[in-house]
């Protein structure tokens, strides 16, 4: 599992990209402190190449989701697909985020 | 042999009384059956010539025995469609004082009780009764002979609340020709209730605060059970304490499974996904009313919508039998859901609570199962009844449509029987067959509610009570009674009800129905009054037994889970004897003055 976020005229994109389970989601949720840390601006995580996400990752999602909510911010899912979409779906949580 | 008369009995009567002396003696203090007993008594009776072989049968043919054999399949009809356990989850309640906590338990249990068996009502409230002492901070034992006490009462409030009211009216129809209206009793009986529960919280400091023994494993019949949260359900993602499912009514959540198979011990923050498969520990019926509440199903794959789950199913338990296949296997890690059509709800364990997922429980013997099946499902296979005993749990709610049918079939029945529209036998013949033909039970449930002992000593009691009478045991009795009380009447039904009263304590109100009506019906004919309402007051007065704990079946069915000593019910029950007397006294001669016979 890879996480790459940078920059791009004041969003925050993050690409997430390979298998993130649960072996992997302690490492995320310390990756993504970068983005609560911006929470109040635009962010936008692409998983175009996201492949799975475990349960832990899904919650910390959440959890960032609703803070941006909270602080006036905005956290966008783009490029959802396969699995992930699956999972998305079977969970309910695909009513939760904004998905482009 | 007639002719030979000692002490005023001939030596007929000699034989009933030492037969019927012996019967107590062997009911008291060996435990023997009690329908053996009665059976034996009736033989001798029959053997030695007192009885004929016409009178020695009447009691298998009395209508009174009759309707309480048909009766057994009307109270199985509203037990199998939930009927009880939906009156004791929405009466009960949360009173905040034990005075109101004594009147939520009576009045409910009273009215049950007046329409069917003290017996099954009292064994129903025990266990929710001890529940919810605990929830109330108060000690069992100061709410369970307060149920015992209502459930009597109530019994005595409609002729077929008890059978010593049927047995005493039916002999009063077969020596009158005219049959007691069904709701007779209705007046004294609430009167005496009335007073019945005002007496317990008056006298309060005289029940016993007493833990019962087994209070240490109070969580033993707690249930663990798994219901599934389909991706549309409203809590999604909210966390547990957020949807009100961490602490739920009756229990909590043990185990959350998510997607993933991720376990958590359920921190308050942890978020609800669809697909997660909660575990609960608790009360049985009260958990499995958040499928209600919450949206949440049991099912053995996932859902996305709550329509893909079928709402016929219904709830069936079971225990693990020894020899069963299923021993030290998990349901989980089997096909024996997909290849019986039913799935796994609910286990539980006496002697501890389980503490994970029931389809990751490795099953032992005697574990109780819960499962969700259709209705159809064939349960009696060979495969099946090698690995589990099917039963009829009170805990395990069914309520539905039937739940509504068996209750309207109950009513009807009454009303018709009250208002005198069909005869009481006929509605309840009516009334046995509708709930099968509604299929609020089927015909083995309704076989199996039949209880032959019960009955058996019904008919013995009618047929000792004949004895009694033929053999002018009753006569002189009467006389003997009038010689000492003179000519008062309100004296001489008093006397003879307070007689009755601390019989009944000793003998099964039934037999002491059966034997007093011959007594009291004579003592009023000699007196010169319609006998009714003196056979009224002994209806009450022979439902009152409330000093010792062999004094009524549903004291029995007390005594254990209150942890009670046979002293405990003498303390409150001697005086409650004479305060219900009096008030039965009281209150059956102003609804049933005194009339002289017509000369």
């Amino acid at each position: 599992m890879n996480i790459e976020i940078k920059e791009q005229n004041g969003t925050y994109v993050g690409l997430l990209s390979g298998w993130l389970d649960t072996n992997e989601a302690s490492q995320f949720m310390e990756d993504i402190k970068v983005l609560e840390e911006n929470i109040d601006k635009s962010i936008v995580l692409d998983c175009k190449d996201l492949e799975y996400l475990c349960s832990l990752a899904l919650r910390g999602l959440l959890k960032l989701k609703k803070l941006s909510a909270t602080k006036g911010g905005r956290l966008v899912l783009k490029n959802v697909n396969g699995e992930v979409q699956k999972i998305l779906t079977m969970t309910g949580f695909i009513k939760l985020f904004d998905i482009e | 042999m007639e002719s030979i008369v000692f002490w005023g009995f001939n030596f007929y009567a000699w034989i009933t009384i030492v037969t019927v002396l012996t019967m107590f003696t062997v009911l008291l203090f060996t435990k023997l059956r009690a329908d053996l007993v009665f059976l034996g008594a009736i033989s001798i009776l029959f053997v030695t010539g007192v009885l004929n072989a016409k009178e020695a049968f009447s009691g298998f043919s009395s209508t009174s025995v009759v309707i309480i054999g048909v009766l057994f399949v009307v109270v199985a009809g509203l037990t199998h469609t939930g009927v009880l356990q939906w009156i004791v989850k929405h009466l009960l309640g949360q009173p905040k004082t034990y005075s109101k906590a004594v009147i939520r338990l009576m009045l409910p249990v009273a009215a049950l009780s007046s329409f069917l068996s003290n017996t099954t009502v009292v064994a129903l409230f025990v266990g929710i009764v001890k529940m919810w002492a605990k929830k109330l901070n108060v000690s069992p034992s100061k709410l369970l002979i307060p149920l015992s006490y209502a459930s009597g009462m109530g019994g005595v409030c409609t002729l077929i609340g008890t059978p010593p009211n049927l047995i005493i009216s039916g002999l009063y129809a077969e020596h009158t020709g005219s049959a007691m209206n069904v709701l007779a009793t209705t007046i004294p009986g609430l009167f005496c209730l009335f007073i019945g529960v005002l007496s317990i919280i008056a006298m309060r400091q005289l029940l016993p605060d007493r833990q019962a023994p087994e209070a240490a494993f109070e969580s033993t019949s707690d249930y663990t059970v798994e219901l599934l949260v389909p991706s549309d359900n409203p809590h999604i993602g909210q966390t547990v304490a957020e949807a009100g499912l961490k602490e739920v009514r009756g229990g909590s959540l043990i185990e959350i499974l998510h997607f993933d198979d991720i376990t958590t011990p359920v921190p308050d923050d942890d978020l609800i996904m669809g697909g997660d498969r909660l575990v609960f520990a608790g009360q049985i019926d009260e958990i499995l009313d958040l499928k209600k509440s919450h949206g949440l199903v049991n099912a053995d794959h996932h859902v996305f919508t709550m329509s893909e789950v079928d709402t016929n199913r219904q709830l069936r338990t079971a225990y693990v039998t020894f020899g069963s296949v299923l021993i030290n296997k998990k349901i989980g890690g089997s096909t024996f859901e997909k290849d019986n059509n039913m799935i796994l709800v609910a286990v539980a364990r006496r002697g501890m609570r389980i503490n994970e997922s029931p389809h990751e429980v490795v099953l032992q013997a005697g574990d109780t199962l819960l499962f969700e099946c259709s209705p159809n499902v064939k349960i009696e296979t060979e495969q099946l009844t090698s690995q589990l005993q099917f039963f009829d749990s009170a805990q395990v709610p069914n309520i539905g449509k039937k739940t509504f049918i068996s209750t309207t079939i109950m009513i009807a029945m009454v009303v018709l029987s009250a208002l005198n529209v069909i005869p009481l036998l006929q509605c309840a013949f009516l009334a046995a067959m509708a709930m099968i033909i509604f299929r609020c039970c089927n015909v083995d449930q309704a076989m199996k509610a039949i209880n032959w002992e019960i009955l058996m000593v019904f008919a013995g009691s009618v047929v000792l009570g004949v004895a009694i009478q033929k053999t002018g045991i009753a006569e002189r009795l009467a006389f003997g009674i009038l010689d000492v009380c003179g000519t008062n009447p309100i004296v001489v039904m008093t006397a003879i009800c307070l007689v009755g009263t601390f019989i009944t304590e000793f003998i099964s109100n039934t037999a002491a129905g059966a034997m007093f009506f011959p007594i009291m019906y004579q003592a009023a004919e000699k007196l010169g009054y319609e006998p009714y309402p003196f056979l009224i007051a002994l209806m009450v007065s022979v439902s009152s037994s409330f000093a010792t704990p062999i004094g009524s079946p549903t004291h029995m069915l007390v005594y254990g889970p209150g942890g009670y000593r046979f002293s405990d019910f003498m303390r409150i029950g001697l005086l409650m004897n004479f305060i219900i007397l009096a008030a039965n006294i009281l209150i059956v001669n102003i609804i049933y003055p005194l009339t002289p016979l017509n000369p």
